[in-house]
């Protein structure tokens, strides 16, 4: 069956149709947290500004005016809610570690590996910008091309690969005693 | 650069590596929450619909009693015409005045009765 573009699924959307926004939310849920990760830095604000993002996409998806870049629109969205988050709870001491909620999951000594390997990562993240964490989490983590980056956030793609190149030197850098895991 | 220079550590920071299942429950969590929004914009849909078609209606319906009335009256117009007999083409039309009664005489005594252009013929000579 051919996949319905960005557009088409936002018109349906716009007249309440459950399954079009479930595909919108299908397509962009990974890329909305990445960007509400970039800016939070922690699990919790980014899971709830991107459960939120898509809720205000929802009642606000009559002011997306060109559909076909509905991921873009999104992202602008996430990272404002992911601000206003940060901002509003300043002094909130966040969950950064998801909490392991599946027997199925990985054994203690690995969630502890997961765990302290996510801690210098974080520590890593926070010395690049906030463009270049959501540029090297969409491209690394979510597996974005160069163009879909650039096209989606609106910045030239010789500037994304500029980015993504600086921000890996500098998480590389930063990670060196984890080789093995980079 | 693409894809062999990826910091594959970053993957940590994917929350499906510890939940299984995660990325499933976060869709249904906001589809839940979304429920009363699309019910309301479908809503809105319908009644949108609605609204065009009884515009529509409210101009339609005397363009449509107009069109039907002159529609009408020109049906009527033509039957009318239909009834009436065709005039009919009489002689003196023909030769465009009146005959005298020496020229039917005279046709008729000329015997060129059987032929109506040369009768026509005729009678256009002797009354010249």
């Amino acid at each position: 069956m051919r996949q319905r573009s960005d557009a088409e699924l936002v018109t349906q959307a716009r007249c309440g149709d459950r399954e079009a926004f479930g595909e919108l939310v299908r397509r962009y849920q990974r890329a909305a947290y990445s960007v509400a990760l970039s800016v939070t830095g922690k699990h919790q604000d980014a899971e709830d500004a991107a459960q939120e993002s898509f809720m205000v996409a929802l009642q606000r998806l009559d002011d997306c005016r060109n559909a076909d870049r509905f991921a873009g629109w999104l992202l602008a969205i996430v990272r404002n809610r992911s601000r206003n988050l940060i901002r509003r709870e300043n002094l909130r001491s966040g969950d950064e570690i998801p909490a392991s909620a599946s027997s199925s999951g990985p054994g203690p000594d690995r969630m502890a590996d997961i765990s302290a390997l996510r801690g210098r990562l974080k520590e890593a993240l926070s010395t690049l910008t906030e463009v270049q964490r959501e540029i090297v989490l969409l491209h690394d983590l979510e597996g974005w091309k160069h163009d879909e980056i650039s096209e989606r956030i609106g910045i030239p793609s010789g500037t994304v690969r500029s980015h993504l190149h600086f921000a890996r030197k500098a998480l590389r850098a930063r990670l060196a005693g984890w080789k093995d895991h980079i | 650069m693409e894809d062999n220079d990826r910091v594959t550590a970053l993957e940590a920071f994917d929350p499906a590596r510890e939940r299984p299942g995660y990325w499933e429950q976060f869709r249904a969590r906001i589809l839940e929450n979304a429920a009363f929004e699309l019910a309301r914009r479908r809503e809105a849909a319908r009644e949108t619909v609605a609204a065009v078609l009884s515009g529509w209606s409210r101009s339609l319906i005397p363009v449509a009693a107009a069109a039907a009335l002159i529609a009408s009256i020109m049906i009527v117009n033509e039957a009318r015409q239909q009834r009436q007999p065709p005039p009919r083409l009489v002689l003196e039309d023909m030769l465009g005045g009146p005959l005298g009664e020496s020229s039917f005489r005279a046709a008729l005594g000329a015997g060129v009765q059987s032929n109506t252009a040369a009768f026509l013929a005729f009678v256009e000579e002797d009354t010249r």
